[in-house]
């Protein structure tokens, strides 16, 4: 299979360009006629798609590659169907322009490091536009290839006067497209991860006669340890929000495991059984796997009952839950017990409750502290945004601007049910 | 990285964490209290006066901290905690393991 891929690029010379454009509304492998081909596309569009409009590492890489050799400008240049587009670039403005017109659209086809002396000479460029009109004499490309094999790129250097490349040079060129490759791999592997744990956050909010329900989870680095889960079945909403200490891809894959654990117990606990044993099996199963990571859990889990809004919940150290009410005043839902993974025999116990018509169930995660001008009394001040706002999903674009203009340092996570009040 | 102070006065180890401790702080401050502890020094008193943010990864440390001492037979305290920094143990419950002492040279009287 990757032999294949990497065999892919050398079957398309650069005149290929517009044999691109009858698969372009095509995403789906099995339908296309040539599978290399879009595998190849799938791969640009994985790294075009987290390296976005601009990136400082890969910055830093054509500033240095363009003092390292003095020449007039230069640039990380991406594939993308028949563009080309140069997500870095010194000494150019330049950010997209028709693949066709490139010097890069050889180099990829070559998969080797191009060195073009003088332009205004060689048939294959004379033609281009930066050539012609640009000023552009001298080019040399390096390709860039993903972990796979295909090239999704390259890294090149423009000069406006006819320039040759020694072996040191060439040497050189190889280390920076080194160093560019890898941190467009990284950045991919990252943005791939992160796209994989959105995936696990539920897709589709919960509506259910007067309730509704929804949350949101944003990362403070491209993965967190922040998690939340909802789901209906016999009539009742099984709640959760975890926090995993830490943040990043460590306690992203402890969180993983901690969300599929307390998902089992989902059957169990709409069908009534007592939420305080199921989170002390939970933390049974998990506590091995903390301890080895040296990571502890804090979890708020609820079973809201649609019917009458009696609701069932169970504290795990995080102490970050509370029902606002029409009002404006608030009840915290706050047990004495401890995170998952202090000790190996903690137990947990239920607690209960009524969410009642208008009355609103928010549970958050400590990053929300982070946004909150007074975080050590947060209620007063959440439990007005928490009534400011009409439907949970105001309430969680109202936490998305704080968290937009605010930075917060460690993951925000906010679950909102909202109980509407009863008609008449 | 933070000035973690350590002192060990009649079997006692005193470590001083001085500033925030975060998630790269915390690393800092498991690896000195494993080292105090895999020294042979089982009784541990954090003091946390000099403390001005704590995360869950700080609390983690702690901890940890506290699991080796008490597997070496001893234990870990912590002390003069800020009102900010006691919210966090507050929050969490864990300051019912880990009760916050007044002051350093007693944490262990009781």
């Amino acid at each position: 299979m990757q032999d294949e891929r990497q065999g892919t690029p050398s079957t398309h010379p650069g005149s290929t360009a517009s044999g691109h454009d009858g698969g372009d509304g095509q995403d789906e492998p099995g339908r296309h006629d040539e599978p290399g081909d879009v595998a190849l596309q799938r791969a640009v569009d994985g790294v075009s798609d987290v390296v976005g409009s601009g990136s400082e590492q890969l910055d830093r890489i054509t500033r240095v590659a363009r003092k390292l050799f003095r020449v007039t400008a230069t640039s990380i240049t991406l594939f993308d169907r028949d563009r080309a587009w140069l997500p870095s670039a010194q000494g150019t403005d330049l950010r997209t322009l028709p693949r066709a017109q490139t010097f890069c659209d050889t180099t990829q086809a070559l998969g080797d490091l191009l060195v073009v002396h003088d332009a205004r000479d060689d048939e294959r460029f004379a033609d281009l536009d930066i050539v012609r009109d640009g000023g552009i004499v001298f080019y040399a490309g390096h390709p860039l290839t993903d972990h796979l094999g295909n090239v999704v790129g390259t890294l090149c250097l423009f000069d406006d006067a006819p320039r040759d490349l020694d072996e040191e040079g060439r040497a050189d060129l190889a280390d920076l497209a080194a160093w560019a490759q890898h941190e467009l791999v990284s950045s991919t592997e990252m943005g791939q991860a992160r796209e994989v744990q959105a995936s696990l956050l539920p897709a589709e909010p919960v509506s259910h006669g007067p309730w509704r329900a929804a949350g949101t989870c944003l990362p403070a680095l491209a993965v967190g340890g922040d998690f939340f889960d909802h789901g209906v079945g016999s009539g009742v909403l099984h709640l959760g929000v975890g926090d995993v200490m830490g943040k990043g891809t460590s306690a992203a894959l402890l969180g993983a495991g901690a969300r599929a654990a307390i998902r089992s117990t989902h059957a169990a606990v709409t069908a009534g059984a007592d939420l305080g044993v199921t989170a002390t099996q939970v933390a049974r199963s998990l506590t091995p796997d903390l301890e080895r990571a040296g990571a502890f859990l804090t979890v708020f889990e609820a079973a809201v009952d649609l019917d009458d809004g009696y609701t069932r919940w169970v504290d795990a150290g995080s102490g970050l839950a509370a029902v606002v009410h029409p009002d404006g005043s608030w009840t915290t839902l706050t047990g004495q017990d401890r995170p998952f993974g202090v000790f190996p025999d903690d137990h947990w116990s239920e607690h209960t409750t009524t969410v009642g018509p208008g009355d609103r169930l928010v549970v958050i995660s400590d990053g929300v502290l982070d946004l909150l001008d007074a975080p050590e009394t947060p209620w007063p001040e959440l439990a007005a945004i928490v009534r400011a706002e009409e439907t949970p999903d105001d309430l969680l674009d109202a936490v998305r601007r704080l968290a937009r203009e605010r930075t917060p340092l460690d993951d925000v996570t906010v679950l909102a049910v909202f109980r509407q009040a009863e008609e008449g | 990285m933070i000035d973690i102070d350590v002192s060990t006065d009649r079997g006692i180890a005193v470590v001083v964490p001085h500033g925030r401790l975060n998630m790269v702080a915390a690393r800092q401050l498991r690896e000195t209290l494993n080292g105090v502890i895999e020294g042979g020094t089982n009784r541990v008193v954090v003091d946390l006066a000099e403390t001005t943010f704590l995360d869950s990864s700080g609390l983690g440390a702690l901890i940890s901290g506290l699991k080796s001492a008490r597997q070496a037979g001893g234990d870990l305290r912590i002390a003069r905690p800020t009102p900010a920094v006691l919210s966090v143990f507050e929050l969490t419950n864990i300051d019912k393991v880990l009760r916050p002492r007044a002051d350093v040279e007693s944490a262990f009287d009781v």
